[in-house]
């Protein structure tokens, strides 16, 4: 039998005219599927076209109650942002890495937080009812972040937006900034807005050594004393303290 | 002599009837529902030179069934059909399961070498209980003896002629050992065996006779029935969409665009499970089977399901259509693949239900076949036997995203123009 006579056995004459349509699928049930179809370290848009803001909300609720592994951390906080800038209401969510990243208007409520909250954030509010870790806000462009205190390199590279720190921050608040405001309530350690080229930062308590090291632009206000050699190698911005310790830099001023 | 398919019928009554636990009717063969537990070796005991494996936890009634049933169809009594099983077990040797040589021969002036064959190995009913106790090494011996159908010891060879073979295996414990991939791969079926279900396990209450003395009540079967079975299971003619079916659930499973001449079989390191696929164009396609197995399907698999496919529709008096092959296939292919664990760890299969998902994707391949892929499928054979220009044909058929029309048909017209 000819191969078309065995085709033609096979469907006794009835074809479908339907053209074959192999669809991508969308799998998609949890991080490690989404990890799948766009890597560990994909792009905001990336996620966003595989879960949209606006399409199954099961889904993301799904995606978002997962424990992400170290490897899904970023795709979590892509995925905690879209979630944020579609909802209607402030997004409450679990303290995890990466929550906020790149935000742009949505408002983020955690209860408590771990590192690189509200990374790359251009819009938006996040609200951290606790302490946060390191990295807080780092290169965040606009937007605002409220918590109660942080880690190391928190608010680093920051070019635009606000944040307010309730306490105290670690080591290296506001390091490069060129842009945004800084609110400290409490102390801060050493090097705060090291290399610092714009923007604001101020500090309601003490601040540690180095303050403003390298500075070369913006403004550091401190209510309470600054460190050893304050506005060391500085090349421009204006530090004012309520007082400093030795080897302050010409220039610092003390407060009116 | 009377028609033995009437003896197996009465064989079945009589097993239900004596209250044996065969397993629950899990079988859908269009409207009818039987346990694949007993009636894969019942088509088994109608074929020659196929293997069956049970597998399931102990006191599942797989080795009784078998013996049983071997009981039955070589008339023998129960006890006896016990002697002839192997059990798996480290210790177990060459000598102990197929044979050693005869110390008397040196005694004797004779030049030949004699060798003292087991009952085993003598016997055309080959039972390997607990094959997966078996060491990997000692595994091997089986992998010889199910490819070559023959034995060999010392250079003598004994062949017992057509035999019907079936194996039995726990789940992975302690005291197992894994199974060899080619071995699984000479298994023609896999049956999960499970425990008796509340109204099972309520019939065997009731029971009140051994299972030898239920064994002396089974019918039995004359040497000229067991000879006329495979005959009669040849006789079951199987359609052309049947074996169309068979030809592309193969191939569903078979070609990979990223493997070397797109066989999965040539793959050793780099699997699906092991990251080959992201990238590709067919990847988390739930269309495409190629990404969700490990493995490709040997030619065995083709002979197995149509063998299977006729001797389960001659049990059943039918034809060998579609709906056996839906129903027989998930059991010839789940023990051969391995699905890669972020399909198969996804509701509803929760990385334990491998026959499930098997017959999902079998299920979509034969559905896609019978449907989307018969303009796609016509078109080529009309290439082929040259009543359409082959350009043309490359031309249309280079439109059907299917992996069998790009990785197959393109290139096999590429080759004839």
């Amino acid at each position: 039998m000819s191969l078309k006579g065995f085709m033609d056995d096979a469907y006794r004459g009835r074809t479908r005219a339907r053209r074959l349509e192999t669809r991508r699928g969308e799998m998609v049930f949890s991080l490690e599927d989404l990890a799948d179809r766009v890597g560990t370290k994909p792009s905001r848009a990336e996620v966003e076209a595989l879960v949209p803001g606006d399409g199954d909300q099961t889904l993301l609720a799904q995606l978002l109650a997962q424990e992400p592994k170290k490897a899904h951390q970023i795709l979590w906080g892509y995925l905690s942002s879209i979630a944020a800038d579609a909802s209607p209401v402030p997004l409450k969510l679990a303290a995890r890495d990466y929550a906020g990243l790149e935000l742009c208007r949505g408002t983020l409520i955690l209860a408590g937080a771990r590192d690189h909250l509200g990374e790359r954030m251009s819009g938006g509010r996040i609200f951290v009812q606790g302490p946060a870790g390191d990295y807080l806000g780092q290169e965040m462009s606009g937007g605002g972040i409220i918590a109660e205190s942080c880690r190391d390199y928190a608010l680093r590279n920051m070019r635009g937006g606000f944040a307010v720190l309730r306490g105290d921050a670690r080591n290296y608040i506001g390091i490069g900034n060129s842009g945004g405001r800084i609110v400290l309530r409490g102390s801060c350690g050493e090097r705060a807005g090291w290399l610092m080229r714009g923007g604001s930062l101020r500090i309601a308590g003490d601040a540690g050594d180095y303050l403003g090291l390298l500075m070369s632009g913006g403004r550091i206000i401190v209510r309470g004393r600054a460190g050893r050699r304050a506005g060391w190698r500085r090349k421009g911005g204006t530090i004012r303290a309520g007082g400093y310790g030795l080897e302050a830099a010409d220039g610092v001023l003390g407060l009116d | 002599m009377p028609d033995p398919r009437k003896k197996i019928t009465a064989l079945i009554r009589s097993l239900e009837e004596l209250r044996l636990h065969v397993g629950r009717k899990d079988l859908s063969i269009g409207e009818e529902r039987v346990g694949a537990q007993l009636f894969f070796p019942l088509a088994n005991a109608c074929l020659r030179g196929r293997a069956v494996l049970l597998y399931g936890g102990m006191g599942a009634n797989k080795t009784t069934l078998i013996n049983l049933l071997g009981s039955s169809f070589q008339s023998l009594e129960l006890d006896e059909v016990e002697n002839l099983m192997v059990t798996g077990h480290p210790e177990q040797t060459e000598e102990k399961i197929i044979g050693f040589l005869d110390p008397r021969q040196w005694s004797r002036d004779s030049s030949e070498t004699s060798v003292l064959w087991t009952p085993w190995a003598r016997s055309r009913w080959k039972l390997i209980n607990e094959i997966n106790r078996f060491p990997s090494g000692k595994q091997n011996l089986f992998l010889e003896i199910l490819q070559k159908r023959k034995i060999s010891y010392a250079g003598q060879i004994i062949e017992p002629g057509d035999t019907c073979y079936f194996a039995t295996m726990n789940p992975e414990f302690s005291a197992t050992y894994p199974m060899d991939e080619a071995l699984l791969d000479r298994i023609s079926v896999c049956v999960p065996a499970q425990q008796p279900d509340f109204l099972a396990g309520l019939a065997l209450a009731e029971r009140e006779r051994s299972v030898h003395e239920l064994a002396e009540s089974l019918p039995r079967f004359s040497p000229q029935e067991f000879d006329a079975l495979p005959g009669l299971v040849a006789g079951v003619g199987i359609s052309s969409r049947v074996e169309l079916a068979i030809l592309c659930l193969l191939r569903d499973f078979t070609l990979c665009e990223r493997a070397p001449g797109f066989d999965k079989t040539q793959l050793s390191k780099a699997r699906p499970s092991l990251g080959l696929c992201p990238g590709c164009h067919y990847f988390n396609n739930p269309e495409a089977i190629c990404w969700q197995v490990d493995e490709g399907l040997s030619d065995r698999v083709r002979q197995d399901l149509r063998d299977f496919c006729r001797a389960m529709a001659f049990l059943l008096d039918r034809d060998a259509d579609l709906e056996v092959l839906r129903a027989v296939a998930p059991y010839v292919i789940w023990h051969r693949v391995t699905p890669v664990r972020s399909a198969l760890e996804r509701p509803p299969y929760y990385g334990a239900r491998r026959l499930a998902f098997v017959s999902e994707l079998v299920e979509k391949s034969i559905n896609r076949t019978l449907n989307e892929r018969a303009e796609m499928n016509l078109l080529f054979s009309q290439a082929v036997d040259g009543e359409l220009d082959i350009s043309k044909a490359l031309q249309e058929l280079s439109a059907f995203d299917d992996p069998i029309a790009r990785m197959d048909f393109i290139p096999a017209l590429e080759r004839m123009r």
